[in-house]
């Protein structure tokens, strides 16, 4: 196997007697310092490019900004990628295609959402047809923030993702980013519809709520307006009871 | 794909393109009934990006509506904005002054040069793919776009999404020296033009484009397209020049009009109204005279909006073609927000004619009939 | 001699074209309309906007009893163009108390999707429209986004 030694730059105290040992030449290190290597630098991508951030995304494989110089190519199928980027808003109708497009990519994958609608929906968040964040349907490792974010921020994104990668390979993990009402939307806990597992009682309360919601998007707000002590109280009180939540599923 | 499409006895098979696919410039799903490899019927299913434009605007009030418009044209943001806020100045009745005017006609035409650019990337790209040759035109158009997204971000402070028209007026004054830098900015895009044009010499992108996706002026005129798809038919209709409006009616625009009605002839219409742009840009960087670019009364409460019950249709010419704003006031009754706001996008017209065009030409044309007709899926499913 | 002349008397139109409000003709005339300006030059098809106005009380004024309410019912906007030199565009409106209005779809092809498009979105069914089926939505949605009696944030099972 070649394996270029002279550029190991890791100095593990163990190596020096391991080299010593006929056979354990081809250390490990080196071979795992390869396939870092090579996982950081052949981040193909898989663009679920939908909008506005779709445009930017190009720009930053065009002229002025190129992600090919560290190793980054845009393949548009799913089974040749490691990287699924959202770009730009997905909708309920276009969500259960993520989400299958995303199966089909094969281990080990990322995802980057781009842009504030992959991120949270941005101001269509509330819109009956626009899926909040694409957290709430595959798991995210770095995110983006722009509107869209310009080009060489979708570089420093990759950038990020790679750092992650070597942390991860050399066993020390970087703290994912997690937001609360994120880890709460997909608690494995709260049963999708569907599954056999589900309690009735969620499906029949959802359903109560929003046959409820009455008319008009502020009919609700204004039904159980509160002072608003009480609703500071109750909110913190909601946001106590989700990390509780976590800390009991972790 | 629909289980009742599938016949194993049959000769057609149906063959299913989007909604992830890499050309159809967004998400855009269509069903494609083959015969071998010729089209018998298309089918086609858009709504993967419906973001529920229009019932937003009726939640937000006319100063916010905005910057929402620059996300649908996502390509050409600036002509949105003066869309809306046109319709917006119709309905409450406000005047923008002489400034403004011009300085909006100059970013409208900046912003089709651009928007021009991109498609003329894409769509080589479409052709060609990245290893056939299509991605050295996009790398050449993309460098020149990059040039004039520079000129919105020292106008504006945003490479794209701008917000910088308002009802009655501009936001943002020219900065110093920008004039300079646009004429400049011109100056190297109208060579470069010359080197695009290139391409035809190429006998690939002639036989891929020639004779290729046939839209009759009959068809084209019934269908509703607008724009270069409908210059492209034979049609004589520009509404910069036949409807002005801005500082349109203190310029001559040349329109350019071929009768092919082929992918070619919609190619050289767009890249002769590049040509075309550069022109007006520099003729009208001689109008732009001292003023303020506001108008007397300026924005400043919502009480302001709040009279306003008619009902009023504007439409300008973007660089896809009619873009239509249907605005109902709210009136004193349901205070200061539009009642509905009914955009007309002219991409959705330029894809209903799909299924009229598709039908005789074979599986790889439908990338080529899908990329000249310059859609844009935010605009079209808002 | 400009189309509203030409039309005037025939569809019994106000004496002057009004910026702001397009004429409301009846719904029995609707196509005969649409046929009308076809033939006199306005061959572009522009859009249709639907809307919906729920039932509503109008406020009262100080000392007088309160005006009776007024009743549920759809506004459809038709705006059409003529192409070519000092081109200009003709609104027209009909009311209707149920949602159903004729189609123009066998006048103009562009109807196709933006009919579509507003029986998807306010639920106006265009009769005689040969494939009068969703455009936006998904084909199983439930209700039409743009009444005014559908919440902007209505739940949508898996995320909200």
């Amino acid at each position: 196997m070649a394996v270029d030694e002279g550029s190991r730059n890791y100095e593990h105290p163990a190596y020096d007697y391991m080299e010593r040992m006929p056979g354990l030449s081809l250390a490990m290190t080196t071979v795992d310092k390869v396939l870092e290597w090579s996982a950081t630098n052949s981040l193909w991508i898989f663009p679920m490019a939908t909008s506005c951030c779709a445009i930017e995304f190009i720009s930053s494989a065009a002229a002025r900004v190129d992600i090919d110089q560290i190793g980054s190519v845009v393949r548009p199928t799913p089974r040749h990628c490691d990287v699924m980027i959202v770009a730009g808003t997905i909708t309920v109708k276009m969500a259960p295609r993520v989400k299958k497009l995303w199966e089909q990519m094969p281990e080990p994958k990322w995802c980057i959402a781009m842009g504030s609608c992959a991120i949270s929906g941005d101001f269509y968040r509330d819109i009956y047809s626009v899926v909040p964040g694409i957290d709430t349907v595959v798991p995210v490792d770095v995110y983006i923030p722009g509107c869209p974010p310009n080009a060489d921020q979708v570089l420093h994104g990759l950038e990020r993702l790679q750092a992650m990668i070597r942390s991860d390979r050399a066993g020390g993990g970087m703290p994912r980013e997690e937001r609360p009402e994120t880890a709460k939307m997909i608690n494995p806990e709260n049963r999708r519809v569907g599954d056999p597992e589900r309690d009735p009682s969620l499906t029949d309360a959802q359903h109560d709520a929003s046959r409820n919601l009455g008319v008009g998007a502020n009919s609700d707000r204004t039904r159980d307006a509160r002072p608003i002590g009480d609703i500071a109280e109750d909110e913190a009180a909601d946001v106590r009871g989700s990390v509780d939540d976590l800390e009991e599923g972790a | 794909m629909d289980i009742e499409d599938y016949d194993p006895d049959a000769d057609l098979m149906a063959l299913n393109m989007g909604p992830q696919h890499p050309s159809t410039h967004g998400v855009f799903r269509i069903k494609l009934i083959l015969d071998g490899e010729r089209i018998v019927k298309a089918v086609p299913y858009p709504g993967y990006l419906h973001r529920g434009v229009e019932k937003l605007c009726e939640k937000l009030t006319y100063v916010q509506i905005t910057p929402i418009f620059d996300k649908h044209d996502y390509v050409a943001p600036m002509t949105n904005e003066q869309a809306i806020n046109m319709a917006f100045e119709k309905l409450l009745g406000l005047e923008v002054p002489q400034r403004a005017k011009v300085l909006r006609t100059i970013l409208a035409e900046l912003q089709r040069i651009a928007s021009h650019l991109l498609w003329l990337g894409t769509f080589t790209l479409d052709i060609g793919g990245t290893i056939g040759g299509g991605a050295s035109l996009m790398m050449y158009t993309f460098r020149e776009r990059e040039l004039i997204l520079d000129l919105f971000e020292a106008l504006t402070g945003c490479r794209f999404h701008y917000n910088t028209h308002c009802p009655g007026g501009n936001r943002h004054d020219v900065p110093e020296g920008w004039e300079t830098v646009v004429r400049h900015v011109m100056d190297t895009i109208e060579p470069r033009i010359d080197e695009y044009e290139a391409i035809c010499d190429s006998e690939i992108f002639l036989m891929r484009t020639e004779g290729v996706g046939l839209i009759s002026p009959d068809l084209a005129l019934e269908t509703g397209q607008s724009g270069p798809v409908l210059r492209a038919s034979g049609i004589d209709h520009d509404l910069r020049r036949d409807a002005p409006y801005h500082a349109y009616d203190q310029v001559q625009v040349r329109v350019h009009v071929e009768t092919a009605g082929d992918c070619l002839a919609r190619y050289k219409v767009r890249v002769a109204e590049m040509r075309e742009s550069i022109r007006l840009v520099r003729e009208l960087l001689g109008l732009l005279e001292p003023g303020p670019i506001v108008g007397s009364k300026p924005i400043k409460s919502l009480v302001q909006f709040k009279a306003s019950g008619g009902q009023v249709y504007v439409g300008i010419e973007t660089p896809r073609g009619e873009l239509g704003t249907y605005l109902v006031g709210g009136g004193d009754q349901r205070g200061a927000a539009p009642y509905r706001c009914k955009i007309r996008p002219p991409s959705l017209h330029a894809m209903s004619v799909l299924p009229y065009v598709l039908p005789g030409h074979q599986v790889s044309d439908v990338v080529t009939i899908l990329g000249s007709l310059d859609p844009i899926m935010g605009e079209v499913d808002r | 001699m400009s189309a509203w002349e030409a039309l005037r008397e025939r569809f019994d139109l106000p004496e002057e074209p009004s910026a702001e409000e397009p004429p409301v003709i009846d719904v029995s005339r609707h196509v005969e309309m649409a046929a009308a300006l076809k033939e006199f030059g306005f061959t572009m098809y522009v859009t249709v906007c639907a809307t919906h106005f729920p039932e509503e009380a109008p406020k009262a004024k100080k000392g007088e009893d309160p005006p009776p309410p007024i009743p549920e019912h759809w506004e459809v906007a038709t705006v059409l163009r003529r192409p070519g030199a000092r081109s200009e565009t003709f609104a027209w409106r009909v009311s209707v108390e149920r949602p159903v209005v004729p189609t123009l779809f066998p006048l103009f092809a562009g109807a196709d999707w933006q009919e579509r498009e507003q029986y998807d979105l306010v639920g106006v069914i265009f009769e005689g429209h040969p494939d009068l089926r969703r455009l936006m939505m998904p084909e199983d949605w439930d209700g039409h986004p743009l009444r005014k009696d559908y919440a902007i944030d209505t739940r949508v099972h898996p995320w909200r």
